[in-house]
């Protein structure tokens, strides 16, 4: 199951993740039009810091038991048994809130649906329509990184990043 | 194996979906004494202010029970339990056989205890047929009185002021929420919600209702008379017991529970608001009648009925809600009334603004946002954790407290979900 995955050493903090991620889930899909909608397209992946001030990009981590399912009052996340997303279905989503305050990642985030003023709650849905999510092509530095986790092991042990090579390890 | 899940709702339909997990042939057959298919609640809400159809508040596709290959009867209410024999009582005296057994009756609203509470008009809201009555009646008349302050009164009133009806809150505690988050908190939360046009009048009960069969007239505890047909009673929950009454199976406040959520008796589970667990913040044996509660004990429990394997880490008292745009988040303990807590605060309620962090020694037990709410769930995670948090102690208010923040104080504690991690990944958290 492909994934997306930070080597955190690479990451220099430049944002840009962020922009191609609300440009990506924005109606028009173009920047300069992006940042004239209302309301403005929000970013699903955060960089966010740690304590000692490293960057730290973060997003939905599409947990194997998500307390965010237990959590809707509405019925609108599953986690797809084939791909194991964990989706929401914005549709159904009533902006209630449940998911933001058992995430402990803090990667669902309150916003508003496109063009609308309807309150819906997003997150990361590793850009269904595309083969790689925005996020990993406008990554300047190869900090994130779109695969399997074997593949990704490799390849940040590969060129000495093992320290922080996934993501959240243990 | 014959699974018998005496409720239809968040417990039953999470334990359907448990024991599919693990066990793909046994029969499996659910009791409801509603007629609908399992619908969302807390969505009664929406349903009222018409953001959603009835059909849009079903909880799960309408194959989901041919799917999962469960045999499911409506609109029969289950009386007994006959332990011995391994059977529940239905209403018309016939019997169900079981082989395990799962209780998840879920709770009824609390009636006023008044005179005249019998007549049309005095509605819970909880059914959907309430919200289907009460929307009949507010049609007609354009007015509604809501009895307590709580979430489900507060919901009821919001979701008729989003239609246009008027309605007018009667809180016999000083403040609306006193059970949910404390005194500034909740008049902050009070003072919005009248700025939007919901009337809150507190230190206020109901008398008695008149009328002949329908409600016309309400007399207020301080002896005024208020006009209405409709009445909605927010005055909490009462655990649908009864069924057990006269077997062995042990109730306090609910039915009791073990750590997987067995009853006292073997084979004899019980999930959602029926439930008595205990609370992981305070440590006391409680009823957390929440929809997030009974999702996960449905679950947990409907596991266990085919293997005893999944152990329940305990209930959390958590709400969050979204009124007029305004969101609050409240979790864990937070009603501080005695010694022994150090409470942090940051209030700004000119602009509707609050967090409060409540710490007893080191530990975090209850968090409160209005307003602000994102990385909400990073102290949830701390709660449930029981996370010494003396490191981040200074910077708990901020809003920049997020998960790479207090990562490394999340991981030094095993995950209470075991493999909560990402599929091929090593993370184990919260």
């Amino acid at each position: 199951m492909k994934r997306v995955f930070v080597d955190l050493e690479r990451c220099l903090g430049c944002h840009s993740c962020m922009i191609a991620c609300a440009v990506e889930h924005s109606l028009s899909k173009e920047l300069f039009k992006a940042i004239q909608e209302t309301p403005l397209p929000k970013p699903r992946i955060e960089v966010r810091t740690t304590e000692k001030g490293d960057s730290f990009p973060l997003q939905c981590r599409h947990c194997e038991e998500p307390y965010c399912i237990d959590a809707c009052i509405a019925g609108a996340i599953r986690k797809d048994p084939e791909t194991g997303l964990v989706l929401s279905d914005e549709k159904k989503c009533v902006g209630c809130w449940m998911c933001v305050m058992v995430c402990p990642f803090g990667v669902i985030r309150p916003s508003l649906v496109p063009d609308k003023r309807e309150k819906v709650a997003i997150r990361c849905d590793l850009c269904q329509d595309r083969e790689t999510p925005a996020c990993v092509e406008a990554c300047p530095t190869g900090a994130l990184f779109f695969g399997e986790a074997e593949e990704f092991k490799k390849a940040a042990g590969k060129e000495g990043g093992k320290k922080n090579a996934l993501l959240n390890s243990g | 194996m014959h699974y018998l899940i005496v409720g239809n709702c968040a417990a039953g339909v999470n334990a359907i979906e448990g024991i599919r997990k693990l066990d793909k042939d046994g029969e499996i057959t659910v009791i409801s004494n509603e007629d609908s298919l399992a619908y969302c609640r807390c969505l009664l809400t929406e349903y009222v202010m018409r953001a959603r159809r009835g059909e849009d508040i079903l909880y799960r596709e309408e194959d989901f029970y041919k799917k999962n290959r469960v045999n499911l009867i409506l609109g029969k209410e289950v009386v007994g339990v006959d332990v011995a024999d391994k059977k529940v009582i239905l209403q018309d005296e016939s019997f169900l056989p079981y082989d395990k057994l799962l209780i998840a009756t879920g709770a009824t609203p609390k009636s006023l205890r008044i005179k005249g509470e019998e007549k049309y008009g005095v509605f819970g809201f909880r059914r959907l047929s309430d919200a289907e009555e009460i929307i009949k009646i507010a049609e007609r008349t354009g007015k509604a009185v809501v009895f307590g302050g709580g979430l489900i009164g507060l919901k009821a009133a919001y979701g008729m002021k989003k239609r246009g009806i008027d309605v007018y809150v009667m809180v016999k505690s000083p403040r609306v929420l006193s059970q949910v988050v404390d005194a500034e908190a909740a008049q902050i939360i009070g003072r919005w919600l009248q700025e939007n046009g919901i009337s809150i009048r507190t230190g206020i009960g109901p008398q008695e209702i008149l009328g002949d069969d329908e409600v016309e007239e309400v007399i207020l505890d301080n002896g005024e008379k208020v006009r209405t047909n409709l009445v909605i009673v927010g005055k909490g929950v009462m655990c649908n017991t009864s069924l057990v009454k006269g077997s062995p199976i042990k109730t306090h406040w609910g039915i009791l529970t073990d750590d997987f959520l067995q009853t006292n008796i073997e084979g004899i589970f019980a999930a959602g608001d029926v439930a008595e667990t205990t609370d992981i913040a305070t440590g006391n044996r409680t009823v957390n009648a929440l929809w997030t509660a009974a999702c996960e004990q449905g679950r947990i429990a409907g596991m266990n009925m085919v293997e005893m394997t999944k152990r329940y880490p305990g209930s959390i008292g958590a709400n969050s809600a979204d009124f007029f745009g305004l969101p609050f988040i409240s979790v864990g303990f937070v009603r501080v009334r005695e010694e022994g807590y150090e409470q942090l605060i940051r209030s700004n309620p000119k602009e509707f603004k609050y967090k409060k962090v409540v710490l007893k020694g080191n530990r975090l037990v209850g968090f409160t946002a209005i307003k602000d709410i994102e990385n909400a769930g990073v102290y949830t995670a701390l709660i449930r954790k029981k996370v010494n948090i003396s490191p981040v102690k200074d910077i708990l208010l901020e809003d920049y407290l997020d998960y790479p923040k207090v990562r490394d104080l999340l991981e030094e504690k095993e995950g209470l979900r075991e493999s909560i991690s990402m599929q091929g990944d090593t993370i184990r958290i919260a």
